[in-house]
């Protein structure tokens, strides 16, 4: 395949406009040259990639998913790629030119909206690169604005969102400690937690208020925020969360989609892009990248944060799932989500299993299994199902949404029935 | 007393011991709209010529320079909401932050007016 | 046009609906979710309308500097919504991702190749998180051997990203000026390492488009000084199968898939930023790996000296298939890529010098930075505003800093002849124009669904959302 629309004619006459006599004379100053050939393979064409890349992909196996723990397998509407896949959108780049990019402009605006209407919170970003680092930069925040560097987690963290925020952290000489004081400069929690639980945040909110420390809200699953009382309601400064459940494919982990949303007071702190509405002379409504002065390349070593490209593809698939979805449908999503979950559990306690969560769940559980979790697994994946993840000592992670039928439920429940236990 | 100027275009002036700063004309023409600006804390303490804060336009960011050494004892709270005050009263409403010297001594390393209008007339 | 919030109508609805009782406290249930019901035909022409007041490459000519704004294969966007690929949970076992791990791998090993690297992450979600990832790694090799490092060197043409990284890590920032010919200043530059140096971040070529002449001569004292060097390889289209930067002494690069290996932007994002190591700081890079074992594929997550995770699971996996499909179908011709995008930018500027003001007289490499300052202050801006009444997109402005009323031009391979020739009759244009009209210059666009916008009453009272009206 040949993506240069330069011809042999073109390029001579170019090389002579140019004044030198061949290609390799414009490489003259590049220095060294290579040692030898590079091991790449023949060019393909289109048709031969394709095949090429097919037999690759062969290699994967789709599974039915009972699983999450960060990546949920949700109802993608067909509306969302017709609209992703036009060229205006994703073949255009960060809209600094604002009068040629209203498109997009207006998009982040609706983006940043909707995810203030969830959570409850004032102000929100254009995107960070998904959950885990949005949390990592909500620590840098806070502790930038409390000019303290402690953080408290509360147990229940996604342990990946965790690692990253323990190698942030540990970049910016902060430290994660299991103490509560005012060196804390800020308390996070994950709603629901790793293991499903819904909790009541509210006197935790209060106590790290009382230290000066602020309260950061995790999210990874915001369809929970359909029937859940948004952060905003329990003392929330900073929400971050994952919004990959919002019309995003699971995609083996990535790209996904960072969110952040603040109260007014954290501003002018808050990392990534803010898009604003505005006027133009003519009065006319319009939209632009606004208080770029927080950023990278004005702030330069100031800067909150060094993000430049964020992920506005995926905010945009999930503003266009929002405006499809809406309340009634996205309430109905996070309904059928609980309920099939729930209805999982039930039957598997009929065959033994335990729950393990002390708190009511929204749509992940973890339970112990009355037989070996390996044979478990094994006999699930013989037929095509991920049985959720297995965390060791029998117990298991199961997540269910609206995606499990009532049939893939009862096909689970019948093959771990089959299973022999101890 | 009279006003004080520093090589980073801020000024001084000093009324009932306490130094009230900001920054010049010339600055705030030089850095066009400003849009926002990061305050220092009441209590904060710089030495002199510390940044003490940031001022941003559209398109720059800068940052503003203590003139004397001391604590922080008030700052321009209305300048988050009326950034344009620096641009429209930069010697009067748009003053950034009076601090309580450790040692008035220190004005004498400024320039004085006369001083100041010839620097940024080089400039 | 109207927000999607002002719409009221019946939603489509996409799954059933089901009587379903929530049995939670009342004080965690929501009261109320204001979110707007939307019926599908609404959001099609909603966004479709939208879309029509933007610009992509696939609209037209989108010279942006340093961003590499190439054409995006239509074939990668198919390839990477393969089931496969796009339906694959991240916690998937091993048996069952072998396509994925494999295809990560080979592109790892293509990237090596290209680069002279001897290890790669793909975990990175842009640039700007390899620099950060690379800074992370400078400061455990460091603090492994005892010494106590905090300095990192980069040129005054240097992006933002680079020093902003370098401060979310706690490192000071060293900058050294450019020299007459666009090269950082090599006698500024042997004055200021000194034993706290960790790293020397140097992109190249640089931003100005021009190759850095004393490349060598530069890693040499960086190393013999006992720091390391950190290639950014946002400018890596310019050296694809030319010359490879481990060669050119560098121990660490990043990559932008987005930019050189024709990921699309998506309108700033997702990206990707592989980080590219030699062998000495391979066992720093985050886990997990992905190995070649007995002929299958794995995920290696033996810790070593590992920095830890930038990010939960893989990293953003659609853009690195879209990258190997590039690789592939490029394969051991990549060399005409930059051959191209270097032969484009020259063409260019041969069009262009005499018109506008070429602060370093060299060769470019893929791009090149003129001046406008003798048309006025503003008249950069000026320019981007009134190239976009000519149907194109502005090039990059005011950036590299260190050149007044800066436009910074990147055409790319992906474009021909006459394009750049087009472009070349537009800014001859405005050039005229300028001299004869200003103010009508100053007063572009004209042809774009808004005007310059109050950028300034952006900033000071700040509309960053809708607001549900009271009912």
């Amino acid at each position: 395949m040949n993506y240069i629309p330069i011809t042999d004619k073109d390029r001579r006459d170019m090389l002579k406009k140019i004044g030198v006599s061949s290609i390799d004379d414009l490489f003259v100053e590049f220095k060294p040259t290579l040692p030898r050939m590079l091991y790449l393979s023949k060019p393909m064409s289109e048709l031969e990639l394709l095949q090429h890349v097919r037999k690759l992909a062969q290699k994967n196996r789709v599974l039915k998913y009972f699983v999450g723990a960060g990546s949920y397998n949700h109802y993608i509407p067909a509306a969302i790629n017709h609209l992703l896949m036009r060229g205006e959108f994703y073949t255009a780049y960060t809209p600094y030119q604002a009068e040629t990019s209203q498109g997009t402009l207006q998009a982040i605006y609706e983006f940043q909206t909707f995810i203030c209407l969830l959570t409850g919170m004032d102000v929100a970003n254009a995107s960070l690169y998904d959950g885990s680092s949005a949390l990592a930069e909500a620590a840098l925040m806070a502790s930038s604005y409390t000019r303290r560097n402690k953080i408290f987690v509360k147990e229940g963290l996604h342990p990946q969102y965790l690692e990253v925020l323990k190698t942030y952290c540990q970049g910016a000489n902060l430290e994660i400690t299991s103490t509560l004081d005012d060196n804390t400069a800020c308390v996070v929690a994950q709603n629901p937690n790793f293991y499903g639980n819904i909790e009541d945040l509210r006197a935790l909110s209060e106590k790290a208020h009382s230290v000066g420390a602020l309260f950061v809200v995790c999210v990874v699953e915001p369809t929970s925020l359909a029937i859940l009382e948004p952060p905003s309601s329990f003392g929330a400064d900073i929400v971050v969360g994952e919004g990959q459940s919002f019309g995003i494919p699971i995609s083996f982990g990535g790209p996904y989609l960072g969110f952040m949303a603040v109260k007014d007071f954290l501003l002018k702190k808050i990392p990534g892009r803010l898009c604003g509405m505005t006027k133009d002379s003519k009065g006319r409504q319009g939209f632009v990248l606004t208080l770029q002065a927080r950023e990278q390349h004005i702030r330069r070593e100031r800067a909150t944060s060094n993000i430049t490209t964020n992920v506005a593809l995926t905010a945009l698939a999930a503003t266009i799932y929002l405006s499809l979805m809406g309340r009634t449908g996205l309430t109905r999503i996070a309904r059928l989500s609980y309920s099939r979950a729930h209805l999982l559990f039930e039957k598997l306690k009929g065959l033994g299993f335990q729950l393990l969560n002390d708190k009511p769940f929204y749509n992940e559980f973890l339970v112990k299994s009355p037989k070996p979790s390996e044979t478990v697994g094994s006999a699930l994946l013989q037929n095509g199902i991920l049985g959720g993840l297995d965390l060791g000592n029998d117990e298991l992670l199961l997540c269910c949404t609206e995606m499990n039928s009532l049939q893939d439920i009862e096909k689970f429940v019948s093959i771990v029935d089959g299973v022999k236990c101890r | 007393m009279q006003i004080r100027f520093t090589k980073e275009h801020e000024w001084v002036i000093v009324k009932e011991g306490i130094v009230i700063v900001g920054i010049s004309d010339f600055a705030q023409k030089q850095l066009g709209d400003i849009v926002s600006i990061e305050l220092p804390r009441v209590g904060d303490r710089f030495k002199q010529m510390q940044p003490v804060g940031i001022v941003d336009s559209i398109k720059t960011s800068s940052d503003i320079y203590s003139p004397l050494s001391g604590e922080v004892v008030e700052v321009n709270k209305d300048l988050i909401e009326h950034p344009e005050w620096i641009n429209e009263s930069p010697y009067d409403r748009g003053w950034i932050v009076k601090i309580k010297p450790s040692n008035l001594n220190e004005l004498d390393t400024l320039m004085t007016k006369e001083e100041y209008d010839k620097f940024v007339g080089e400039t | 046009m109207p927000l999607i919030f002002e719409y009221d109508e019946e939603n489509t609805g996409y799954v059933q609906d089901e009587d379903v009782k929530i049995d939670l406290p009342q004080e965690l249930v929501r009261k109320n979710l204001p979110l707007p019901n939307v019926n599908e035909i609404s959001v099609i022409r909603h966004f479709i309308n939208l879309s029509k007041q933007n610009y992509g490459v696939d609209n037209g000519f989108y010279p942006l500097g340093s961003c590499t704004m190439k054409y995006n294969l239509k074939i990668n966007e198919d390839v990477a919504k393969f089931e496969e690929f796009k339906d694959i949970h991240p916690l998937s076992p091993e048996e069952c991702i072998q396509g994925a791990l494999q295809l990560m791998w080979e592109l790892e090993q293509d990237l090596k190749e290209v680069t002279g690297m001897d290890a790669f992450s793909l975990q990175q979600s842009a640039g700007a998180q390899g620099e950060l990832l690379g800074i992370m790694i400078a400061k455990a090799y460091f603090k492994e051997r005892n010494e106590n490092r905090r300095k990192i060197i980069i040129p005054d043409s240097a992006h933002g990203t680079n020093p902003a990284s370098a401060s979310m890590c706690k490192c000071g920032i060293v900058t050294i000026p450019s020299d007459v010919r666009g090269n950082m200043d090599i006698n500024l530059f042997k004055q200021a390492l000194d034993p706290e140096v960790a790293l020397v971040m140097l992109t190249n070529p640089n931003t100005l488009g021009i190759f850095e002449e004393k490349i060598l001569e530069i890693s040499d004292l960086a190393h013999q000084n006992g720091s390391l060097m950190y290639c950014d390889g946002a400018n890596m289209n310019a050296m694809l199968g030319v010359t490879r930067p481990r060669d050119q002494g560098f121990d660490m690069i990043h990559l932008n898939l987005h930019k050189t290996f024709s990921t699309p932007h998506g309108g700033g994002g997702p990206g990707a930023g592989p980080l590219g190591v030699k062998s000495v700081l391979e066992d720093y890079l985050p886990i997990p790996r992905v190995v070649k074992f007995d002929g299958k594929y794995k995920l290696d997550f033996s810790k070593r000296k590992s920095v830890g995770r930038v990010r939960a699971f893989y990293g953003n996996f659609g853009v690195l298939v879209r990258a190997y499909a590039y690789m592939k179908s490029w394969g051991s011709n990549i060399r005409k890529v930059s051959e191209h995008a270097v032969l484009n930018a020259n063409y260019l500027l041969s069009l262009l010098k005499d018109t506008y003001e070429l602060p370093y007289d060299r060769m470019c490499a893929h791009e090149f930075v003129l001046s406008a300052e003798k048309f006025g202050k503003g008249s950069a801006l000026n320019i981007a505003k009134r190239l976009l009444d000519y149907g194109f997109h502005a090039p990059t402005i005011y950036f590299p800093l260190i050149v007044k009323e800066a436009l910074m031009i990147e055409p790319t391979e992906t474009e021909s002849k006459e394009t750049l020739e087009k472009f070349t009759d537009a800014l001859q244009s405005i050039a005229k124009e300028i001299k004869g009209n200003p103010e009508m210059v100053a007063g572009a666009p004209y042809s774009m669904p808004v005007g310059r916008l109050d950028e300034v009453a952006a900033a000071r009272r700040p509309n960053l959302r809708w607001v549900p009206v009271a009912k």
